[in-house]
């Protein structure tokens, strides 16, 4: 693992978790930093809906095919064992398991051999869990696991904000003001892929873009394209693509000035 | 072979819960409109949550495409005053969840939390009698049809189990809201879905959400529009509502511009 990288990486989460800060845009940073960290090929950040059923809230990649692959595992899988049983769940080889034959099955084809679910815990309460994809069977090792569990920490404490830990209410409306933005988004996906004609997963990324360059929450933003309140700037050229499995470089987490868009690979 | 049993019977038992509580919560929905001999609507989601969640009383403002709403429902003198209040002093959970698109939750009153939180409305809602108040937004991502509001003349928080339970209730008054709103003739009535649910009310998938915001590009429509005529069209063709969405999403099909339900396939 590259100490530099992690040493920075939690200095900007930890930086970022003031007040008022956008806890979607900063759980997705967090899921992408996490897969960046650990060499994974995907990683994705589950929530538990109190109805009764895992949801996911932020992935490194928005392709349907990765998200899909989440949403299998609110009925089976190494991440609802996870959330049950509050420990860590690892399948070292997919293509060799027995327990969850319709989630293996499904990520094998999307290209993954091994899976790791981390408990996001907080006290006694698991609240969900951070699910780290690799394309080759094996086990992350016991650091990558170690800051692993530290993120998925960082994600649960970003849910409280700067409010009383203790509150059950603050928790309880976090997790599902975050769930409820999570259905906005989508909207907004849907949306901006129609009218310009792309996939929502490159809606996505114009939408956080834009959000960060105007220093807005991304709900906010997609909530007002969605009504109409608020226009998107066009796009500079033509729709962005980005070959599958391309690792983008990321910008810094803190809210700043309108940067200029980091080179598309292959563009 | 032990862990694949537990993991087996821990996945059956989230996909049962889930269900039952479904069934649970609309079938205590349902039994009151029978109990006054009328359709279910909001009204009855407001009376089955009392005792469905151990509240004292519950109020309901509609709004449409986001415009403020005005009051609708209540079950009581207190939760009369409650919405009222907020309404009159331009603060509230109402407000709070109206502005975060999550609930308002408010279990102790007394609390400084809460008396730092709306310092105008706290001690008013304690004149009238509440002890705890808690407020959900009822929407759909950005389809607003307005907010629930529950109190407790006692102090305390919801359980888990009350929360989940409030959480679907508040979904049922969402679609009851939006099935009463859609005056344009969409064929998917109140009580068209399975177990006579509105359309839409088990559904919960991302394919949907990006469908309905396709739709409101595709038809120049409001979303609540779009998410209306998805819910018709998937009635009149008698398909599931994600598997229609499925297909907008990968632009299998389209929808007509007009209300007439015949698609275009391509």
């Amino acid at each position: 693992m590259d100490g530099q990288l992690l040493s920075e990486t939690f200095v900007e989460l930890t930086d970022t978790m003031v007040a008022d800060f956008d806890v979607i845009d900063f759980l997705h940073v967090l899921t992408s930093r996490s897969a960046e960290l650990l060499n994974a090929s995907a990683a994705g950040l589950l929530l538990a809906d109190p109805r009764g059923e895992l949801r996911v809230v932020a992935a490194s990649s928005e392709a349907a095919r990765l998200l899909e692959l989440f949403q299998l595992q609110s009925d089976q899988g190494p991440c609802l064992e996870c959330f049950r049983s509050g420990q860590p769940v690892a399948v070292t080889d997919l293509s060799a398991d027995r327990r969850w034959p319709r989630f293996a099955a499904a990520a094998g084809q999307a290209g993954f051999s091994a899976v790791q679910a981390l408990p996001m815990r907080l006290r006694d309460q698991v609240i969900g869990a951070l699910n780290l994809f690799r394309a080759t069977p094996g086990t992350f090792d016991a650091d990558s696991i170690r800051v692993g569990q530290a993120l998925a920490d960082v994600a649960t404490i970003s849910l409280l904000q700067e409010r009383s830990m203790r509150h059950s209410d603050t928790l309880n409306e976090q997790l599902q003001t975050a769930l409820n933005s999570r259905v906005i988004i989508e909207q907004a996906k849907g949306k901006l892929a129609e009218r310009l004609g792309i996939d929502v997963d490159q809606a996505f990324t114009i939408l956080r873009d834009q959000a960060r360059n105007r220093n807005q929450r991304l709900s906010d933003l997609a909530r007002a394209f969605v009504d109409g309140t608020q226009a998107l700037t066009s796009p500079a050229g033509s729709p962005r693509t980005s070959r599958p499995g391309t690792m983008q470089p990321l910008p810094a987490l803190r809210p700043g000035p309108a940067r200029p868009a980091p080179p598309r690979p292959g563009a | 072979m032990l862990v694949w049993f537990r993991g087996r019977l821990a996945a059956l038992a989230a996909r049962v819960t889930e269900a039952r509580r479904l069934g649970r919560v609309w079938g205590l929905v349902a039994q009151h409109a029978a109990a006054r001999g009328g359709q279910v609507s909001a009204a009855d989601v407001c009376a089955a949550v009392i005792p469905g969640v151990q509240v004292t009383g519950a109020w309901l403002s509609a709004a449409r495409d986001a415009q403020a709403g005005h009051l609708m429902q209540v079950t009581d003198e207190v939760s009369r005053q409650l919405a009222e209040l907020q309404l009159t002093l331009g603060e509230g959970p109402l407000f709070d969840a109206s502005t975060s698109g999550g609930p308002a939750l408010a279990s102790d009153l007394a609390s400084p939390e809460s008396a730092f939180r709306w310092p105008a409305f706290t001690p008013a809602a304690c004149r009238a009698g509440a002890a705890a108040v808690f407020a959900f937004p009822l929407a759909v991502g950005a389809i607003r049809a307005g907010v629930l509001g529950l109190y407790r003349d006692r102090p305390g928080p919801l359980s888990d189990f009350q929360l989940g339970d409030a959480l679907v209730f508040a979904d049922a008054a969402t679609m009851l809201l939006l099935d009463a709103q859609d005056q344009a003739g969409g064929a998917a009535g109140p009580g068209a879905g399975p177990g006579g649910q509105p359309v839409g009310l088990a559904s919960r998938r991302a394919e949907i959400d990006q469908a309905t915001g396709m739709l409101t590009e595709q038809l120049s429509v409001s979303i609540t529009d779009a998410f209306a005529r998805l819910r018709a069209y998937a009635y009149v063709s008698d398909r599931g509502l994600a598997d229609v969405a499925r297909d907008i999403v990968a632009r299998r099909l389209r929808l007509p511009p007009d209300r007439d339900l015949s698609p275009e396939e391509s």
